[in-house]
């Protein structure tokens, strides 16, 4: 009897010790961008850090947030996920996302090395959430050499942008200006937000009120813009994604977008026919600031209650986001990507790689102008419901003044149930 | 005897089932109604009796009278139209030439497809300045210039009803080879012998001997036209500017994207009672073909 307890309890003990030392392992959620790089980063990490494994899971990124919602809610076991700017309240507010801060004060040191615009994007209620993956702004992008072989220079405000269209129009081409048009893609929303910031104006004020429907205003006047350049002066063709937009760039027969400034990299780089064609522009408009933003690794509120996952969870988030900032430099060199490190600002590999496809210094005085959007609680949601009726001003089935009064009605809906 | 035992226990007999049944549509669907009752907020703890203020607010949200209507013509054309081709298709498939087996298993190659990758290919194929119908038709010379099909409002209706259709014509077509296969043969030759030509014999032998699955396929294709969301979606995004938004989209934007639940049961509800109510309407336009007697 003695034999046997001692032999059941020798197997518990046995049990324990080998789960103890079974490595933990972490439920990592992203939206599909160059999985090869971040499986290869992965396996690094795990080389480096033996007693954590990470078991990677990619979504569409127009589907990201609704799966995730789906996920966190549905307590799908999910410990470190790719977040925006945009979702960080929602999630937040709703419990699924944990502050770093609070188990982790030592992120804080992380503060001062990160972008402004970005830092902001990552913080909800002071507090840190999050390391960034990569932050970018959303600029103004032109082939210089068609411009310069129509005599045209680099436009400096919308009204410009519009008189050099219908002049490329009437030497023959069909659609000088090309748009990545998709209301299910949240960047459909940020690159308007990022042309109303070129022209100075805001689409909410510091109280949160909307600004939008002010017809006086410069989103009023920018979505006009819009929906002239489409419905009365056929200046614009839609390209449904920014993968589209970029080889239809390298067709010569456009010569504006507006996009994640990343594109310029893949735009400018062979075998793409018309590689180094291509540069930047200050944002048209009297500010000449456009939207920065952050898009950054969160630990989730399961990983966070559990001590194990929860400090597991940290190094990995540190080992991609902080740190050296290897990662983030890694997909600055090798896909463009921006960064919220200030570090790698200067950073010779980074500047070495950058120079094949912008001029840096452009860049540095884009990214200086940049701004962050507003973030409240609601945004995501009320983004999500925007989109689709300017998706609709756009090609002229609703007038710029019914949508943008929807927008805010709906804008204040939101205020108030989350406000109450 | 096993008619006797299935009358003497009926509800022990259906028990398993209804079990199923219960768990997967009732309770779903009764927690659907009772949630649309609420306004839930998913990121607000409160959650209120509004009673029917989410049906008020959906039907009189910018989106519904547009959507509505989209869906209610997308069903309306592709439902008709898929059973029509999967029955000549069904016909064609039924026989024999040479590469028939081929020919079937390509016919089915579209129900084998996601939707989303579906989507991506009638994409390649609609695109305005690359797509290859454009190719083929300048080519041609039917055209003297590309046609924008996903940028204009009716053009982008057709085609992603054209794609539609053309995910949905195996299914069908496999049921009506089913429906086809099973007619007598000697009716036909009896018609033959009393000189009925070919469409004599497909308005009187063939479309009565096949009205109840044919019913039953277009019950089916109104249900996956009037829930139809995901192809448009990758085709077009509902655009452009609403022209191809579809009711189904916000049941799953008001939950997910807006994750306004409350609304979105509302929504769901309502779909699940015009969807009903054409269901009936057809049964009633072909009484008798879908009773159990016959």
């Amino acid at each position: 009897m003695k034999r046997s307890l001692l032999m059941a309890l020798g197997l518990l003990l046995l049990g324990t010790v080998v789960l103890c030392a079974a490595p933990v392992t972490l439920n990592f959620v992203v939206w599909s961008y160059n999985i090869a790089t971040i499986q290869d980063n992965i396996a690094k990490f795990e080389a480096a850090n033996p007693d954590i494994r990470v078991k990677l899971q990619d979504y569409p990124w127009n589907q990201y947030h609704d799966t995730m919602v789906l996920r966190l809610k549905g307590r799908t076991r999910t410990d470190v996920m790719y977040n925006g700017e945009d979702w960080l309240p929602e999630f937040a507010a709703a419990g699924w996302v944990a502050s770093l801060e609070d188990f982790f004060p030592e992120v804080k040191k992380y503060k001062e090395k990160t972008a402004p615009y970005a830092l902001a994007d990552m913080t909800y209620k002071g507090k840190l959430y999050g390391l960034s993956y990569y932050a970018d702004i959303i600029t103004f992008q032109y082939n210089k050499v068609i411009l310069k072989n129509n005599g045209l220079s680099v436009p400096k405000d919308w009204d410009q942008v519009l008189q050099e269209c219908l002049k490329l129009k009437q030497g023959g081409m069909k659609y000088p200006f090309v748009y990545e048009y998709d209301a299910t893609l949240p960047n459909f929303y940020s690159a308007f937000a990022s042309q109303v910031y070129g022209r100075g104006g805001s689409l909410f004020d510091a109280q949160l009120n909307p600004l939008l429907n002010d017809p006086d205003g410069e989103a009023f006047k920018q979505l006009q813009w819009l929906q002239d350049a489409k419905v009365k002066y056929d200046i614009m063709a839609f390209e449904n994604h920014e993968t589209k937009v970029v080889p239809a760039m390298n067709t010569g027969q456009h010569v504006f977008t507006v996009l994640y400034n990343y594109n310029l990299a893949a735009m400018n780089k062979p075998p793409q026919a018309l590689a180094g064609q291509f540069d930047i522009a200050t944002m048209p408009g009297k500010a000449g600031a456009c939207l920065g933003f952050a898009k950054f690794y969160c630990m989730t509120s399961q990983a966070a209650k559990d001590p194990v996952r929860r400090n597991a969870a940290w190094r990995f988030i540190e080992a991609f986001g902080g740190g050296d900032y290897k990662v983030a430099k890694r997909w600055a060199v090798e896909d463009g990507l921006g960064f919220a490190a200030l570090p790698l600002m200067d950073d010779p590999d980074v500047k070495k790689a950058w120079a094949s496809w912008i001029d840096m210094e452009k860049f540095k005085a884009q990214a200086k102008l940049a701004r962050n959007d507003v973030n409240p609680e609601w945004k995501g949601m009320w983004s999500e419901f925007f989109r689709p009726l300017m998706a609709k001003a756009f090609v002229g089935g609703a007038t710029v003044k019914e949508v943008m009064d929807q927008g805010a009605a709906k804008w204040n809906e939101y205020k108030e149930l989350l406000e109450e | 005897v096993a008619r006797r035992e299935l009358s003497r226990y009926p509800i022990e007999w259906l028990f398993p089932v209804l079990i199923l049944v219960i768990v997967f549509t009732v309770y779903p669907f009764g927690y659907a109604i009772w949630s649309s009752l609420f306004r839930i907020l998913l990121i607000s703890p409160k959650r209120p009796f509004v009673g029917f203020k989410n049906y008020l607010d959906v039907v009189s949200s910018i989106y519904f009278q547009e959507a509505l209507l989209n869906t209610l013509l997308f069903a309306a054309i592709t439902a008709p139209l898929t059973v029509v081709i999967a029955l000549g298709v069904a016909r064609l498939l039924l026989t024999r030439f040479f590469g028939r087996g081929v020919v079937r298993a390509v016919v089915l190659l579209p129900w084998a497809m996601p939707a989303v990758v579906s989507g991506i290919v009638w994409v390649w194929i609609f695109h305005g300045r690359w797509g290859v119908l454009n190719a083929v038709l300048l080519k041609t010379g039917i055209i003297s210039t590309y046609i924008e099909w996903l940028d204009h409002p009716v053009l982008a209706k057709f085609s992603v009803m054209v794609a539609h259709i053309w995910t949905q014509i195996p299914f069908a077509s496999v049921l009506l080879m089913a429906a086809l296969s099973i007619i007598n043969k000697e009716l036909y030759e009896a018609a033959e012998v009393d000189g009925a030509g070919v469409v004599r014999k497909f308005f009187s032998i063939t479309l009565p001997q096949i009205k109840g699955m044919a019913t039953i396929a277009l019950i089916y294709e109104l249900i996956m036209g009037l829930t139809a969301y995901d192809l448009t979606y990758a085709m077009t995004g509902g655009g452009p500017g609403g022209a191809t938004t579809l009711l189904g989209y916000y049941v799953w934007a008001e939950s997910f994207k807006m994750l306004q639940f409350g609304r979105g049961a509302a929504l769901g509800v309502i779909m699940a009672a015009i969807t009903l109510a054409l269901i009936l309407a057809i049964m009633r336009a072909v009484p008798g073909e879908l009773s159990v007697e016959n």
